[in-house]
């Protein structure tokens, strides 16, 4: 039947019918083709799971109780939803062969979502995708950081409480809302403690023309239902005792704001110089937490930063570039590691500097889309 | 002219909610392959390239992203500021890799114009000769994005 429909769809293609046979065709398949039960076979017989045929990869692993991060909505455009198909994924498609890397082909990697489940498929998963669960929260807090900055806590409900390391994001689920006609699913970062595992805080920037950021700032309102999956992510403070670098701006604050308390909590004293970028000092947020903490933990210490013009040292601030600042204080051949989250732009700035240091590529760890 | 399957699936990530809240067709009436030809022949008529306007968003872009939220001067009276924002885009077209989310506003400091460009808006032009549908918060008018850059012959 794939054959059939296979040829039939390239006939249309080729005769100038392609739009209405196309779609009628894609319909029968969807309607009237039968693939009856298939077998997904996870990690060499690891688990078996016995399901119903036709959907993507990505939708019946779903529909199992296994989230592979995805942030397209299964369009085939955003590449998260990577998994190696050992057998049974069928050939690739022309969509997903532009976002593999000629290593992952040949590795057998696919795009989970454009890979159909027509037939007994094999797959490797990542283990920590099996601690992925869905939850359903309800919105305790919405709280202005900054004039485009908000923190997020939302109370869980189903199930009652979470299990995350400190660094690990979530993926929130805006719903259909206004013009965007189905949900989509953002990362953020969590930036509550361990500890507090019947909720979980996020710090979200507006993003403009941002689907899930405009929702968060222009309709979810407290008391409001909502869903996320996670947790999700592999940064997460590493297991020496090395001196640290923490370089953030913005909401990337998220992962530090979780990790520096739970260090605290676990008394962890591991010597840390936090470094945190702004422009204005409007834009500055959780400084007074910040200054708490100084006092109570010897091993910590902040250090905001403003960059816009006129802006001047007050308050224990400095003044000029995040990576200014970072050049300035931090001595070469520095032994620590360095922890990095924030945009794009600032973290290939600042990984020069560390560079330029000597902090070498194995000791720095970067979140550049939390 | 007829769309291909592929064509419709293009234009359907360009509606408002599929990549972004506001999609990139704006308000414009055309169909997506009039606006590709209807800008293809306004650059052409500039004497200019899409690579060419594409390749100085591009400086300008690196240059804004560099000053880290702060203004940088980007020629004779011209001024950019990049807003960061966390978080990847695709492209419409998919397959052509993902994209920093964030935007740069270009300003001409003499005259007082704007213009408000993302990283994805060059891949846009340069990969796609595509500016985006009219009435949408990154339409850029080639003629008038021609002028603020200084490029072309009007």
């Amino acid at each position: 039947m794939d054959a059939v429909i296979t040829v039939l769809l390239a006939a249309a293609a080729a005769s100038g019918l392609t739009t209405v046979l196309a779609a009628l065709l894609l319909l029968a398949e969807r309607v009237l083709v039968n693939y009856g039960t298939c077998t997904i076979d996870i990690n060499r017989g690891d688990k078996q799971l016995e399901v119903t045929g036709g959907e993507s990869l990505l939708a019946t692993l779903m529909g199992e109780g296994i989230f592979v991060p995805s942030a397209c909505g299964g369009r085939g455009t955003c590449a998260y939803c990577k998994l190696t198909v050992l057998d049974g994924g069928q050939t690739l498609t022309p969509t997903e062969e532009p976002l593999l890397t000629p290593e992952e082909i040949a590795d057998d990697v696919r795009i989970s979502c454009q890979v159909k489940v027509r037939s007994d498929i094999a797959v490797l998963i990542p283990e920590e995708l099996f601690r992925v669960k869905q939850y359903r929260g309800r919105v305790e807090r919405i709280r202005d950081l900054t004039h485009d900055i908000k923190e997020l806590r939302i109370a869980l409900v189903e199930p009652e409480e979470i299990q995350f390391t400190p660094g690990q994001y979530i993926q929130l689920m805006a719903p259909a809302y206004g013009s965007n006609p189905e949900p989509v699913y953002r990362a953020y970062s969590m930036s509550n403690p361990p500890s507090d595992n019947r909720a979980v805080e996020t710090i979200i920037r507006l993003v403009p023309g941002g689907i899930c950021t405009t929702w968060v700032f222009t309709t979810l309102a407290e008391g409001d239902e909502v869903f996320f999956t996670g947790p999700y992510g592999d940064f997460s403070l590493s297991d020496s005792d090395a001196e640290m670098i923490w370089i953030a701006g913005g909401s990337g604050m998220a992962p530090f704001w979780s990790i520096v308390r739970h260090m605290k909590e676990q008394g962890i004293r591991r010597k840390c110089t936090y470094f945190f970028g702004a422009v204005h000092r409007p834009d500055l947020f959780l400084l007074d937490e910040m200054r708490r903490l100084e006092e109570e933990l010897d091993w910590f210490t902040f250090v905001p930063a403003l960059s816009g013009q006129g802006e001047s040292a007050d308050d224990g601030c400095r003044t000029g570039l995040i990576t200014e600042v970072v050049d300035r204080d931090l001595e070469t051949g520095s032994q620590a590691e360095a922890y990095l989250c924030g945009s794009p732009g600032m973290i290939d700035a600042a990984v020069k500097v560390l560079r330029a240091k000597g902090i070498t590529e194995d000791r720095t760890f970067y979140d550049k889309f939390a | 002219m007829k769309r291909t399957p592929e064509d419709q699936r293009i234009v359907e990530r360009m509606a408002p909610g599929a990549l972004c809240a506001e999609g990139f067709l704006g308000v414009d009436g055309r169909s997506l392959g009039d606006i590709l030809a209807d800008d293809a022949r306004e650059v052409e008529s500039m004497g200019l390239t899409h690579e060419q306007i594409a390749a100085t968003l591009e400086d300008i872009l690196c240059a804004a992203q560099e000053a880290l939220g702060n203004p940088v001067s980007v020629g004779e009276h011209l001024s950019a500021v990049c807003s960061d924002a966390m978080g990847p885009i695709p492209c419409p077209w998919g397959g052509c890799g993902l994209f920093a989310k964030g935007e740069v506003h270009l300003t001409d400091t003499a005259g007082g114009r704007t213009l408000c460009f993302t990283p994805l808006s060059v891949h846009l032009i340069r990969r796609h000769g595509f500016y985006q549908g009219r009435g949408g918060r990154y339409r850029l008018e080639p003629s008038e994005l021609a002028h603020l850059l200084g490029l072309g012959v009007y």
